[in-house]
């Protein structure tokens, strides 16, 4: 029984939703986020069981699968902003393009001079975008994977926590720059954030989310190729 | 409904087939993105199960990444070691990020038609 699938599934689905459920009762504060306190509980069953990641990693493949279609459907909200897209497309295009690069350099940057190794710089690299394919583009520039899920849920929490006074303190009151900067600086969590607040705000970010993962991974693919 | 999750598979694996093929560091699955984009803009219709399926989806990425946030429990060297500058690093560059996307792009709200866009 301990090799299928269905003891770590429903361990995994049952931790998560008891965080969940606490999550929602703080009002979805970021630090409250499920995962960043399902992880450390679901790596100590795996310690206190003495059960190898290998094993957990093998049993919740249906569940990493999900992963793959999900990214795809982002699709769908880009697709049903299309009018504003175009309205606001230069605007999209140089802040998006000014975030990804200013993401990348900032994270690598300052780890690079801190004296952090390859495999460090490549998980911190795809921090702004959505986890999935943070993973993914760490996994393919030879980073840590792991790292990279939980260096972008940080990444969130710090997003979604700073965004009203940062945003506040430089004056920014336009909905619209306020949403799309959390969704490109901050991923879902940001995104999140940024529902609660205003539902303009909300979609900017969502649309910020899904433009910046096609950018940023291919930004890093790009470099990828050069070094 | 399957027609809404064999749109999504079959995106994914045309992503897969590119990334593949190409060689690329660019994930399958974003590549997917961009099919599944070009499709919906070549084949033009109402796709409201589409919408529920990949909103669904959307709303429980969390969970997905559950295990491979675990995968954790082998990198504790790696956390004790350069686990400060990650948090420093991390911090350092979501705020930066935040800061010049929106500085960006409230300067280039100038050059669009005035909208009432709100």
């Amino acid at each position: 029984m301990l090799a299928t699938p269905l003891l770590w599934l429903t361990v995994t689905l049952g931790v998560f939703e008891a965080f969940d459920t606490a999550s929602k009762r703080s009002g979805r504060h970021p630090l409250c986020h499920p995962v960043l306190w399902a992880t450390p509980v679901l790596i100590g069953l795996l310690l206190a069981t003495g059960t190898p990641y290998a094993t957990y990693h093998a049993a919740t493949l249906p569940l990493s699968f999900l992963l793959g279609p999900a990214v795809v459907g982002l699709a769908v909200p880009v697709w049903a902003e299309r009018a504003r897209i175009r309205r606001l497309a230069l605007p999209i295009a140089l802040a998006l393009g000014a975030g990804a690069v200013t993401s990348i350099v900032s994270a690598v940057g300052i780890l690079w001079l801190l004296g952090a190794p390859r495999d460090i710089l490549a998980s911190i690299a795809p921090r702004a975008t959505t986890t999935p394919v943070a993973m993914a583009v760490a996994g393919q520039l030879g980073g840590i994977p792991a790292l990279a899920a939980v260096i972008v849920l940080f990444a969130g929490v710090v997003g979604a926590m700073v965004a009203t006074p940062l945003l506040d303190a430089l004056g920014l009151r336009d909905y619209r720059a306020r949403g799309f900067a959390l969704g490109v600086a901050a991923h879902g969590i940001g995104a999140a954030r940024a529902f609660q607040v205003d539902a303009t705000a909300g979609a900017m970010a969502s649309l910020g989310m899904a433009l910046n993962a096609v950018v940023t991974a291919a930004l890093l693919s790009v470099v990828a190729l050069l070094v | 409904m399957l027609r809404a999750i064999l749109l999504l598979l079959a995106c994914q694996l045309g992503g897969e087939a590119i990334h593949r093929l190409t060689g690329l560091a660019l994930p399958g699955a974003v590549i997917g993105m961009v099919l599944l984009l070009a499709w919906l803009a070549l084949v033009p219709r109402e796709r409201p199960t589409l919408a529920a399926v990949s909103g669904w989806l959307t709303a429980h990425l969390a969970v997905m990444f559950v295990p491979a946030a675990v995968g954790l429990i082998d990198e504790g060297a790696v956390l004790s070691r350069y686990g400060l500058a990650l948090v420093a690093a991390t911090v350092a560059s979501t705020v930066l990020t935040l800061a010049v996307t929106a500085l960006v792009f409230r300067w280039a709200l100038r050059f669009v038609a005035d909208g009432d866009d709100a």
